[in-house]
């Protein structure tokens, strides 16, 4: 998100702020390492780089909030595996050594949406919003990576979440659960042909409820449908014109921040409906 | 399966006793093959190749050339862990998928693509790597500048693994 996104981390930086959280950045954290490719690569060097970050945030003595799903996943998975297994928080302890660290298993890593739900709670929530979004119907996309392995991230139930919708209501936007809420944007597949046709499923299903743009939470899903669905439309002498923002951005815009603060110009589909709500 | 019906095969314990040495690989031995990872997967439904219930059969039955090659069914995983959600008994199929593809890149026999994006953590600490239009960009955005990654520090935990 830093190198790539940098108007979501306003959007985020700002919106939560607003709500009364304080975030403070650790120093020396790498990458997280992300949950695919790395994973893939050797997981025991993947448990070691997270242990390596998760150590870092133990010294400050506070539990790491994250706002991508994949960086979630990765150190909220290396965060439960090192607390239940002993052998392995032997092993990684061992690896640590090397650079005088340790993983000691004392704090929790948490999605800030789960802060907002859970710790403020969404009365907080809407007590920020001075424009509320009325009228903005959201197609809702969940992602995997915030819901499951529902064992380790313990948001939601991964069959029927709510955390979104219930989020988006507080910002007075109108969620839509569609056909292919859950589905998985397919950006892992090593082949072109599942992801596209998952994604043309996808923004065909957010069309034919005439919704005004869809809405998530995953910085690799945004990826995959911004700049993908213009990819695909190419390929198939198609315009999907399926606007994306991401919940952080909606939340800054319903307590004020202006849309160019939040990047909303950034995005490749134009996101005119958006405009739209805000301007009334 | 390539296999034809009534052909032979010996089970290649070996390969075997290698997937349990990788990390999360031993969850294989759980699988009895009832087939409840496979319903709600999409790399399934969107596919006629993929099934992770297959790919657990040629685990347990050993058969390394289907599993091990960049050519694999495996990297067409989308890693959503719906199979882990379903399973009843606790294999956790993409973890196991994890394992194999981890075999892979040891034996240099992974997409060129895999390692490349993973590479890039240990050469920058960060997989998309800065650029002098995206720190413009944080400016733009009132963001603090990045300080930079410790590298020297990665490349001293990781080695001798």
């Amino acid at each position: 998100m830093a190198t790539k996104y940098p108007w979501f981390e306003a959007a985020v930086r700002q919106s939560l702020a607003r709500v009364g959280m304080e975030l403070i950045d650790v120093d020396g954290f790498t990458c997280c390492p992300d949950p695919i490719y790395f994973q893939a690569r050797d997981k025991m060097e993947w448990y070691t780089i997270a242990a390596r970050n998760i150590s870092l945030a133990e010294d400050l003595g506070y539990d790491i909030v994250t706002t991508c799903s994949g960086c979630t996943a990765t150190l909220s998975e290396v965060n439960l595996a090192l607390k239940e297994d002993e052998t392995l928080r032997k092993e990684i302890n061992r690896r640590l050594k090397r650079i005088n660290r340790e993983y000691k298993g004392s704090i929790d890593v948490r999605h800030a949406v789960t802060v907002l739900r859970d710790d403020f709670g969404i009365d907080r929530v809407e007590e920020t919003v001075t424009r509320p979004l009325e009228g903005l119907k959201v197609a809702v996309h969940y992602g995997c990576h915030l819901l499951k392995p529902s064992r380790v991230m313990r948001v939601d139930d991964p069959d029927h979440p709510t955390i979104l919708e219930t989020l988006l209501r507080a910002i007075g936007a109108e969620p839509i659960h569609h056909e292919m809420t859950l589905l998985c944007c397919g950006r892992a597949c090593i082949t072109d042909s599942i992801p596209e046709h998952m994604l043309g499923d996808i923004l065909d299903a957010v069309k034919s409820h005439d919704a005004d743009c869809m809405g998530l939470i995953c910085p690799t899903c945004f990826d995959e449908f911004d700049l993908g669905q213009i990819v695909l439309g190419r390929k198939l002498g198609k315009t999907f014109d399926v606007p994306i923002v991401y919940y952080f951005q909606l939340l800054g815009i319903a307590q004020g921040m202006g849309t160019e603060e939040v990047g909303l110009h950034m995005h490749k589909v134009k996101l005119d409906r958006v405009f739209d709500v805000v301007k009334r | 399966m390539k296999s034809q019906p009534g052909e032979k095969h010996q089970v290649a314990f070996e390969f075997r006793e290698k997937l349990n040495a990788i990390a999360e690989g031993f969850r294989h031995n759980y699988c009895y093959q009832c087939g409840a990872c496979v319903g709600d997967c999409p790399a399934s439904n969107y596919s006629t190749g993929f099934n992770p219930r297959l790919i657990l059969l040629k685990a347990l039955l050993g058969f390394a050339d289907e599993l091990i090659s960049p050519d694999s069914e495996i990297w067409n995983c989308t890693n959503c862990y719906t199979c882990s959600e379903r399973c009843p008994q606790d294999v956790r199929p993409v973890d196991v998928i994890i394992a194999l593809k981890n075999i892979c890149i040891k034996e240099g026999k992974a997409p060129d693509l895999v390692r490349n994006v993973s590479d890039a953590v240990l050469v920058s600490g960060i997989t998309t790597k800065m650029t002098t239009l995206m720190e413009r960009r944080r400016q733009e955005f009132g963001l603090p500048p990045i300080k930079g990654y410790p590298v020297d520090d990665l490349k001293k935990l990781l080695a001798g693994d």
